[in-house]
């Protein structure tokens, strides 16, 4: 390779040049900002993560598999993730394999950071250079494979069923001009390659294109128009990167080491949840996850808009989209690039000032109520003798159905149990914390804690996923075993204690979103299942599992509207046409028997019917 | 020849309406599912506001109805639609054709069960309307002791205007049948205390208002205004109730030896399973939808279809009776311009 021009400049690198120096500042200023709203200690873990070995290689690996590769998006639609890996992975070898190529050939042009990318009009093939070599050849193969993705991209564009995606997001201005011009970039660069590829060489692309241009367009002074295409295409990227949703591809950068270091959402706008804000990729998952989706309505509250609605700082969309959200987290489960849709609006919702805040202060935090051994205990030493605290919750309170059974299996399974609150108790925390009022909820899970700590139990028993979530996550119990009954009973019959007969009933499951999603309890109630009868799954179930749209999680969705989301959760449970239909959350369990046409019950129900022996020691 | 006239349910609107087709000189067919006539009044013990015993009501109709032809223990198989007229298939293997249909179906309860915070099916002193009435009618019921009672409440719309239950509608007639259940409970054991729990009282009908002051004056009944938030059950078995009074800004709790839940009205189930094969439409209270809501509304929307009693919404005694003898005289008119 020889160059053709002494000065290794032409004034058409100009574009990108100038578009590549500002989204390189916009991003490293941008980085130092999102670092700088971290709390202290947040940034000193983030900093200690970089240089510890272990989540450097997750960080390293995370990154190629999530940016590059895309393996999350693979694992959904293959088509999906070839379109995104293609471009993605492509994109990145072109950038790798062009450095490598003014490395051997003019490494004296290295420091010149344009030089690689328009490598080709600089330079001009010699003998030396061993025409059609293996360079040449794999910068053809990714500009194809890049190519096809873009072809895909524009294919997807007018039918994204095929792809998987029933529904995709409106493109803003922005969107729309950042993805024409990504769109743009790949043929131009086939196109300026093409017209030089008889000075500077190529492989079966540029080359073969080539001879078709020469044969009516023998000029080179046209090579140079298309050059500037390519160029400006780049700097109109570039530079309208950071208003689309392009912006996702720095900051998920920036995204995973910050999440691998464990550092959590603590400001609404600023820090790790600005980080999610912009590495939402605006890809529309959500959009088909969402169960307030059903007839095509509220998608535009779906995740992908509030945080299009967070850049844009729309606080009055804002507030409604966080509002409205049934917290299912079924977007979270999905977003390939981890979003947390739920977790960000429990945070937005905190921003907002109450004139009325609750005091709970003169509740007694009373346990001289709790009584063990109330009963005759006669189950086996071990883990089955253990002092098991109740608490049923208030939604369990609702359905007395569910704790009735459930003390019916305590005392067939001979446990040591007391109930702690048979006459009203404490709330676990959970709506306030949903609501966003953190301390209000801290004083409740206080009041609780003192309770639990002085019964004396080993075990504290729940019924209620919403209630066991918040166990799990925010109460500090001094070794207490915290356990919902689909567990509980699960270990019962895992031990051999309880015996339910079998039948061949066909049940199908309900993963409830706090059980499931919430807190990834997703064997034990099958197990539980199995043991009494046949299982037959949902249609769409464990993570992707569909809202009851009886929860807590909204504070503005009426009656009328979460009717369709109940009958479309309940469509979808009973495609294999089950008997019965079992879930684990009094809420579900009274959102569905309410318009289901076949009965529902909960899990205790079901164990507590199918068990006629007692255990005697 | 005769035109056949097939009347579907053989309640107190079926039975009505029969009655009067024969007074006008036609043969009318009733089919009834169940294994006697009367429907729901049947197993009613009085009805308000004069506490006419239900058994005379029902044995009255009954015995006007008795010239027409009447099949119990019979449901229709299918329907086939013919040019002018309908091919109907009952289930004993008789088959009717027939150009004139009076849908008489009624209303089903409201299955409490499925408010389940009110523990019916759960608690052991919880039971509905119906179960009391039946109680009352001498049928023992292990849930309501026949002894003594302390304290009885009874909680309105259970089931009725509530989106929840997926039942968005007044069921009409609870709130007054209410008042009547806690007269009867209140003479039957005079030192109870009877609580009635409502959102709102509906007092519409003739003396009905007098009925409900009387029920407070008279029988010392304490109406709260609030909807129990929550049941429970003590050690004793005894029903605790927590409910907020609204008037006074107070949260309660009382313990009840029986709770009675007014289940409210909703389109009979049978109703919706023949009216999905003729078919016919539902309005969007669930019920069936009748041509005009003002002008027509014991007319289908079907040609030589009609409706009379509470499968087009929620109804009274004498409403139904109204308007099944209404029905008839427009189903004598239909035919007379048949010819």
């Amino acid at each position: 390779m020889r160059e053709r021009f002494l000065t290794g400049y032409n004034d058409f690198v100009l574009p990108f040049s100038l578009g590549l120096i500002f989204i390189i500042s916009y991003c490293v200023v941008g980085m130092i900002r999102i670092l700088h709203q971290l709390p202290a200690e947040d940034r000193k873990r983030f900093f200690i993560s970089l240089v510890t070995p272990a989540t450097m290689w997750k960080n390293i690996k995370d990154i190629f598999l999530k940016c590059l590769i895309h393996v999350d998006i693979w694992k959904r639609n293959k088509l999906l993730g070839y379109m995104h890996s293609s471009i993605a992975f492509g994109w990145f070898m072109l950038i790798v394999v062009g450095h490598i190529e003014v490395f051997l050939y003019t490494p004296h042009r290295v420091k010149l950071f344009y030089y690689p990318i328009f490598f080709r009009y600089f330079v001009a093939e010699t003998e030396s250079t061993m025409r059609g070599s293996l360079i040449f050849f794999l910068m053809d193969l990714f500009l194809l494979i890049v190519l096809s993705g873009i072809a895909l991209a524009i294919i997807k564009r007018v039918r994204s069923v095929m792809f998987g995606m029933r529904r995709t997001t409106n493109p803003s201005f922005f969107d729309l001009v950042g993805q024409y011009s990504l769109w743009a970039i790949f043929p131009l660069r086939l196109l300026a390659e093409a017209f030089t590829a008889d000075i500077s060489g190529g492989s079966f692309l540029t080359k073969s294109l080539n001879y078709v241009f020469t044969s009516f367009l023998s000029n080179h002074a046209n090579m140079l128009p298309a050059w500037w295409a390519y160029s400006c295409a780049l700097g109109i990227f570039f530079f309208v990167l950071p208003f689309t949703r392009y912006m996702h591809i720095p900051t998920e950068i920036l995204l995973i080491p910050m999440r691998n270091a464990g550092i959590k959402i603590r400001n609404a706008r600023k820090g790790f949840a600005k980080a999610e804000v912009y590495s939402c990729p605006s890809c529309g998952l959500c959009i088909d996850a969402c169960p307030m989706g059903v007839m095509k309505a509220n998608i535009k509250d779906t995740t992908v808009y509030l945080n299009r609605q967070i850049r844009r700082r729309n606080e009055a969309r804002i507030e409604e989209i966080s509002d409205k959200c049934l917290l299912c987290g079924k977007c979270t489960a999905i977003c390939p690039v981890g979003v947390e849709g739920d977790k960000l609006r429990i945070a937005q919702r905190s921003i907002r000032k109450y004139n009325l805040n609750p005091d709970y202060s003169n509740i007694p935090a009373d346990a001289s109520g709790i009584e063990f051994a109330a009963h005759e205990v006669t189950a086996p030493s071990g883990r089955a003798r253990e002092k098991i605290l109740y608490f049923a919750g208030c939604m369990t309170a609702l359905t007395p159905v569910i704790s009735k059974a459930m003390e019916s299996i305590l005392k067939k399974a001979g446990a040591d149990y007391a109930f702690m609150d048979r006459d009203g108790g404490i709330c676990c925390g959970r709506p306030m914390f949903m609501s966003g009022r953190f301390d209000a909820a801290r004083m409740l899970v206080e009041k609780n804690t003192e309770i639990i700590k002085a019964s004396g139990a080993d075990v504290l028993l729940l019924s209620c996923p919403i209630c066991y979530k918040i166990f799990r996550e925010k109460y500090h119990l001094d070794g207490i075993r915290i356990i919902h009954h689909t567990e509980y009973i699960a270990g019962l019959i895992a031990d051999g204690i309880l015996k339910p007969s079998s039948d061949d009933t066909k049940y199908v499951y309900h993963d409830p979103c706090e059980l499931g999603r919430g807190c990834g309890v997703y064997e034990a109630p099958r197990e539980v299942i199995k043991s009494v009868g046949t299982l037959v799954e949902a249609q769409k179930n464990r993570k992707e599992s569909i809202c009851c749209g009886g929860s807590l999680g909204s504070l503005t969705l009426g009656f009328d509207k979460r009717r369709a989301m109940t009958e479309n959760a309940l469509a979808n449970l009973v495609t294999e046409s089950p008997d019965i239909i079992v879930t684990a959350c009094p809420l579900c369990r009274s959102t569905f028997n309410r318009y289901s046409d076949r009965p529902v019950e909960d899990i205790a129900e079901t164990i507590d019917r199918k068990i006629t022996k007692t255990v005697k020691s | 020849m005769k035109e056949n006239i097939l009347i579907i349910g053989g309640g107190i609107a079926g039975l009505e309406a029969a009655a009067m087709l024969l007074r006008l000189g036609h043969s009318p067919i009733i089919i009834e599912k169940s294994d006697r006539l009367g429907g729901h009044v049947a197993s009613w013990h009085k009805l308000f506001p004069d506490m006419t015993p239900a058994k005379d009501v029902v044995d009255r109709l009954t015995a006007e109805a008795s010239g027409a032809n009447i099949f119990l223990n019979t449901e229709i198989s299918f329907v086939n639609k013919l040019t002018d007229s309908y091919n109907i298939m009952l289930s004993n293997g008789i088959s009717i054709i027939t150009k004139v249909i009076l849908v008489t179906m009624g209303f089903s309860l409201f299955d409490a069960a499925k408010k389940e915070e009110y523990g019916y099916g759960v608690y052991d002193h919880v039971v509905t309307n119906r179960d009391l009435e039946q109680w009352f009618n001498g049928k023992d019921d292990p849930r309501i002791d026949n002894s003594a009672m302390n304290a009885v409440g009874f909680v309105h719309c259970v089931g009725s205007r509530d989106e929840k239950a997926k039942n968005s509608q007044c069921s009409k007639v609870c709130c007054i049948t209410a008042v009547k259940q806690a007269i009867e409970v209140k003479q039957k054991f005079p030192d109870a205390s009877v609580y009635c729990f409502y959102m709102d009282l509906r007092m519409f009908g003739k003396k009905f208002e007098d009925f409900y002051i009387s029920a407070q004056r008279d029988y010392g009944i304490r109406f709260i205004r609030g909807r129990v938030s929550e049941v429970s059950e003590n050690i004793e078995g005894r029903v605790v109730v927590k409910a907020e009074d609204t008037l006074s800004g107070k949260p309660l709790k009382v313990t009840l030896d029986l709770l009675v839940l007014m289940a409210g009205m909703v389109c009979g189930d049978s109703c919706t399973k023949v009216a999905g094969m003729i078919p016919l439409p539902v309005d969007s209270d669930g019920f069936l939808k009748s041509k005009d809501n003002i002008f027509d509304v014991m007319e289908s929307p079907k040609e030589g279809i009609f409706y009379a009693g509470a499968c087009t919404g929620p109804k009274t005694v004498p409403e139904t009776l109204a308007e099944a003898r209404a029905a008839a005289l427009d189903i004598h008119l239909y035919i007379n311009g048949l010819e």
